[in-house]
């Protein structure tokens, strides 16, 4: 138990370093946000425009340079937190497997990704709040971070999918910008107010993050059900790409590589695939 | 030094890509203090024989049974732009369970790597990743160690190192296994296979002047 610690502390920071050094990432985020918030606020005229919010079943009136913003702030933040994911893990994928051969324990590497994956959500979430509240100030600023946090989470999560199963960097990218773009526009307030769309909107992965951010805009309650929606999505495509990380890191000697001289003279079997695989 | 009992042994392993059958039933045994070679033509099975020992490709058939700690040097340099050679050797030392890591740096200090601690991978050349990426594959001191072409990208000295390590560690008691599409210098080694069409088959070795000159099978 204290070796998987510290294996998972040591992974940790080495993630963290990792994801400190895309460079790319860094600047889009510290310089392109601001820009892009300013951009959504300037450019949006003061109106005031109706949202169908679930959580209260009915129909609220947001400031158009509020929801804006918080659309830009949940493509961008998706954007770059599932790019720095999908990144990460396509690019670490080969060392991690040499690592888990070497005996490094694959639940140590897990829990390191996902770690780095909540932290990276957090503080971009975080930072992108900052930032809108320089330009207004919403009744729960708190609930506001937290869909940002949701939305970064959920596409950190299909980065780490889509790492699973695409080979090009460009293939991700493209896959992540297209899913995010369908995800966000398709919750704009022409759409959302329609009835017959709501039910098909709240198939989408960024659909709990969307309601509470704007229902922290103006309303008191907290959006439990979305929360745990996006959350839910988060969940389900991060474990998916965690399943096929620990396929493709199984070892097929019948016990993992040993670290030390074996207590006995017993050998380690390699098994064999009945069914022939691919190059 | 040759020592008794067999570490590593393959009995009719067999591994096909769908319809092409690359491995059509090698058998080997492997004792500890003995350096084998196996070379063959680019695609013959030798990089897809080792991925089956050291368990990261199934096989369709046959057995494999390895006793003792397993080191293996894979064909790519399997390592992290993003880090550097340091963190990598920490990243390893959890891995294998080390408490310190003055083989790691007793390697280094042996392949003339020792300055680039600090280096981003990035930064550096082609020969010295293979360095690191060797290494990695030593630095817990196995008793079975898997190389796969294992100097390419050295240069001539580095080379020449390189075979007197794994005479030392053949030495210790290590049991050695080379993997190469060239047939050089085969008269460092105990044995040579010959992987051809699948089958595994034991080659004369050259010895004397010719292999020193680096005439092939």
């Amino acid at each position: 138990m204290k070796r998987r610690w510290s294996c998972y502390i040591t992974a940790t920071r080495f993630a963290l370093i990792e994801q400190a050094r895309n460079r790319l990432a860094l600047v889009i985020l510290v310089f392109f946000i601001p820009l892009q918030l300013l951009l959504a606020y300037r450019a949006t005229g003061a109106n005031q425009v109706p949202f169908y919010v679930r959580a209260v079943g009915r129909s609220i009136t947001v400031d158009a340079r509020s929801l804006g913003q918080i659309t830009i702030a949940l493509q961008a933040n998706a954007l770059i937190v599932g790019f720095t994911m999908f990144i990460a893990t396509a690019r670490s994928a080969p060392f991690d497997r040499r690592l888990a051969q070497a005996g490094y324990p694959r639940l140590s590497l897990v829990l390191a990704k996902v770690t780095s994956l909540m932290l990276a959500a957090a503080a971009v979430a975080v930072y992108t709040t900052a930032w809108m509240r320089l330009y207004w100030l919403p009744q729960q600023p708190v609930l506001l971070a937290a869909g940002v946090f949701i939305a970064a989470l959920v596409y950190g999560g299909i980065g780490i999918l889509l790492a699973a199963v695409l080979r090009s960097e460009l293939a991700g990218m493209f896959l992540l910008i297209m899913t995010s773009i369908i995800d966000i526009a398709l919750q704009n307030p022409v759409l959302n107010m329609a009835g017959a769309a709501r039910s098909l909107l709240s198939m989408l992965p960024a659909y709990g993050a969307m309601q509470s951010a704007i229902t922290s805009v103006g309303l008191h309650l907290v959006p439990w059900s979305y929360l745990a929606l996006g959350l839910c999505w988060a969940t389900g495509t991060a474990a998916l790409g965690i399943t096929a990380f620990v396929v493709r890191t199984r070892s097929h000697r019948a016990t993992a590589p040993s670290t030390h001289p074996p207590a006995t003279d017993e050998a380690v079997p390699v098994l064999a695939d009945p069914a022939p695989t691919t190059q | 030094m040759r020592r008794n009992g067999t570490v590593l042994r393959m009995r009719d392993v067999r591994k096909s890509y769908r319809r092409r059958q690359v491995l059509r039933g090698v058998t080997m045994d492997l004792s500890p203090g003995q350096l084998v070679g196996v070379v063959g033509e680019n695609g013959a099975g030798k990089s897809t024989l080792l991925r089956i020992l050291v368990g990261d490709l199934a096989m369709d058939s046959g057995a494999v049974e390895c006793r003792g700690v397993l080191g293996y040097c894979p064909q790519e340099t399997v390592l992290h732009d993003a880090f550097t050679v340091e963190q990598h050797l920490r990243f390893f030392q959890m891995a294998y369970g080390l408490d310190s890591l003055q083989r790691a740096y007793e390697l280094l200090g042996i392949l003339r790597c020792a300055d680039y601690l600090h280096a981003r991978l990035r930064t550096l050349s082609g020969g010295t990743r293979q360095k690191l990426n060797l290494t990695l594959a030593l630095m817990h001191e196995p008793q079975v160690l898997l190389l796969d072409e294992p100097y390419q990208g050295f240069d001539w000295e580095t080379y020449l190192r390189f075979w007197e390590l794994a005479a030392a560690l053949r030495d210790q008691g290590c049991a050695i296994l080379v993997v190469s599409h060239l047939a050089y210098d085969t008269a460092r080694l105990d044995c040579l296979y010959r992987l051809d069409a699948g089958t595994l088959t034991e080659a004369e070795r050259v010895t004397g002047d010719a292999a020193n000159t680096g005439l092939t099978l």
